[in-house]
């Protein structure tokens, strides 16, 4: 076989698993402008034949997404901004230090990222609960996320610190820096990339964020919209088309944003571990 | 003349590794004072332990007579420039040589005023503007240069700046750098591990093994008179033979065993019999008439680069000659080759020390 016959059939392998692999996400969107009948269509249809574009403001309506979206932001900002602030640091420290603790540090750190959510939350609910933090949900949720993604952002982060060659940093200090100035002036804005990658990660993490919220928040008016979609489920559930429609205003935002900054968070996660 | 850098007694730890070893220095002010030394023999070490970088475990350290032990380098007004230049990545040329005025609160219009004088005399004012990733190798090196100059330290501390650059621009660097010292009346201290570039900048070299100062003082001094073995193999290129020799019975002899036993008069008197090495350097060894000379040598390798000839012997202890007339020796051959008694370094047979 020649090179160019070998490189189309890749192609072509390649096309038929992407196209499995996004089916779900084609289905979602077509499903969500189906009409009740065509959902239940036998053989299925795989285009709308009238594309009903009233869904999406019956579902925004019925089910108040944008308050539900509205807790999705602050659960995600709040534990993106609590995981920035404290894992910049931490990462830092893992970067320029090594010896036998730091080592052990890092472990424990990969440990913590391998416990499931699922797991997890038994210990942290009784924890909240007797601490009282159940009376600000919203709170607890933030701290359990950040407690949850620190490990990945720091080990990520610290990645894109090991990449700024320490040189610079003495050359701060030699030029009349402090080590917290040359920290700031210096290292910082080399690793800003990075750091923002990370933190984009860490945020559609936390936007979809499920097992905690559901967990954690009782009060309808307070929960993220990964819980408020599943309050869509139930034994007799058969609107597919709002389920489908609710998802689609739920998920398309943060596919717009990955497929604009798709380039930058892939040279981003690699730029730190490649040289 | 007064002392600018002082050091007594400095010891360096890390854990149970001894970098370095009872350090005595002193600088001048206004002395270009290169280190020089084989990787790993403490010269980095000390350097930035001049410069704050490390913290010296035992000792004295001053700079202008004010006690430097624990004082970070913030505050220790000297600049270094690093191998890798160090040039921060995300400023330009101009924000990189201002970096230091601004950390002090120099005002903005005084800093580029500074910035543009000193770019000035180093070449740099059409590249102000420009990036470090925009600069090639030698401006690069002339960023860092300008980055320590604009400040007016008390010292500079270049840490082997030149290893970068390719040959040419390497000798070109070197006078430059050296015409700059002098043009500020700055005190320098140069690390490398190149004796050529110690040998052709510095007022005073010092060489480093282990930790440990093996000599210090004038090139010329060091390349005359090596204290050890280890200074004399070290200083001068190619480097000196080592042969092994006994001393005669009249004590004014040398028996050199260099495949044969030869003689060589001294012309200084040595207790007969004892065990020694001769060193002679390559370029002292000249060519004398069949029968004249001291040494007959069959010939190994002979290595033209056009302005001298290196010609390896085929002997037990290989010795090597630079003759600088152009000779048709071919390998094979018997040469006759004589040293001057005044050229002879002896050293100890075991400790190495000059005798």
């Amino acid at each position: 076989m020649s090179d160019t016959n070998r490189n189309r059939l890749m192609l072509v392998i390649a096309l038929i698993m992407a196209a499995i692999y996004l089916f779900p996400l084609y289905w979602m969107y077509i499903t969500a402008l189906k009409s009740g009948s065509e959902m239940f269509a036998t053989p299925p249809s795989f285009w709308p034949s009238e594309p009903q574009w009233a869904t999406y403001a019956f579902v925004w309506e019925s089910r108040g997404m944008g308050r539900y979206l509205w807790n999705s932001l602050v659960i995600a900002f709040g534990s993106v901004t609590l995981i920035t602030v404290l894992g910049v640091g931490c990462a830092y420290v893992l970067a320029r230090y090594r010896n036998v603790w730091v080592d052990i540090g890092l472990f424990l750190i990969l440990m913590l990222q391998v416990l499931p959510a699922s797991l997890m939350i038994t210990p942290i609910f009784v924890g909240f609960s007797q601490l009282g933090m159940l009376n600000y949900p919203r709170l607890a949720v933030i701290i359990a996320i950040a407690a949850k993604s620190m490990p990945f952002f720091v080990v990520l982060v610290r990645a894109t610190f090991m990449a700024v060659p320490q040189e610079l940093e003495e050359a701060a200090l030699v030029d009349g820096n402090s080590r917290v100035g040359a920290f700031f002036n210096i290292v910082l804005p080399l690793a800003r990339n990075g750091i923002l990658v990370s933190a984009i990660l860490i945020f559609m993490q936390a936007f979809g964020e499920f097992v905690y919220s559901k967990s954690i928040i009782q009060a309808v008016e307070l929960q993220p919209a990964s819980v408020g979609l599943n309050s869509f489920m139930g034994p007799n559930t058969n609107e597919w088309n709002n389920i489908m429609a609710y998802a689609t205003i739920y998920v398309t935002p943060i596919l717009a944003i990955f497929v604009l900054l798709q380039r930058r968070i892939v040279s981003g996660l690699t730029s730190g571990a490649i040289k | 003349m007064t002392k600018q850098i002082e050091l007594s007694g400095v010891n360096k730890y890390y854990g149970a590794f001894h970098a370095l070893k009872n350090i005595e220095l002193s600088i001048e002010k206004g002395s270009f004072v290169a280190l020089v030394g084989p990787s790993g023999c403490g010269k980095s070490t000390l350097l930035r332990s001049l410069a704050g970088l490390e913290s010296i475990s035992t000792g004295d350290l001053k700079i202008a007579g004010e006690l430097m032990n624990n004082v970070p380098p913030r505050k220790r007004d000297i600049a270094m420039v690093f191998q890798s230049y160090a040039l921060y990545p995300h400023m330009t040329v101009e924000q990189n040589l201002t970096y230091s005025l601004r950390i002090r609160g120099v005002p903005k219009a005084e800093a580029k005023k500074a910035a543009e004088e000193v770019a000035a005399t180093t070449g740099l004012s059409q590249l102000l503007g420009r990036y470090p990733r925009e600069l090639s190798g030698g401006q690069r090196q002339r960023v860092a240069m300008s980055r320590a100059i604009i400040r007016h330290p008390k010292a500079f501390l270049f840490d082997e700046p030149l290893s970068n650059l390719d040959a040419a621009l390497r000798v070109h660097m070197r006078k430059e750098i050296r015409t700059l010292h002098d043009r500020l009346g700055a005190t320098s201290v140069y690390v490398t591990h190149d004796q050529i570039e110690a040998m052709t900048m510095a007022d005073h070299v010092v060489v480093m093994k282990d930790g440990v100062i093996e000599q210090q003082g004038a090139p010329l001094e060091l390349y005359d008179r090596p204290a050890n073995k280890f200074v004399a193999g070290f200083i001068g290129s190619p480097a000196m033979n080592f042969v092994p020799a006994v001393v005669g019975e009249d004590g004014r002899s040398l028996a050199v065993d260099v495949g044969e036993k030869q003689t060589i008069t001294l012309d200084q008197q040595l207790q007969p019999g004892r065990r020694v090495t001769a060193g002679l350097r390559p370029e002292h060894l000249h060519f004398v008439e069949p029968g004249q000379g001291v040494f007959r040598l069959p010939v190994g390798i002979v290595e033209s680069t056009g302005s001298a000839t290196y010609i390896t012997t085929a002997t037990a202890a290989e010795v090597t000659i630079v003759e600088t007339a152009r000779r048709p020796v071919k390998t094979g051959d018997i040469i006759d080759v004589s040293i001057r008694p005044a050229d002879v370094h002896v050293f100890d047979g075991e400790t190495g020390l000059r005798v």
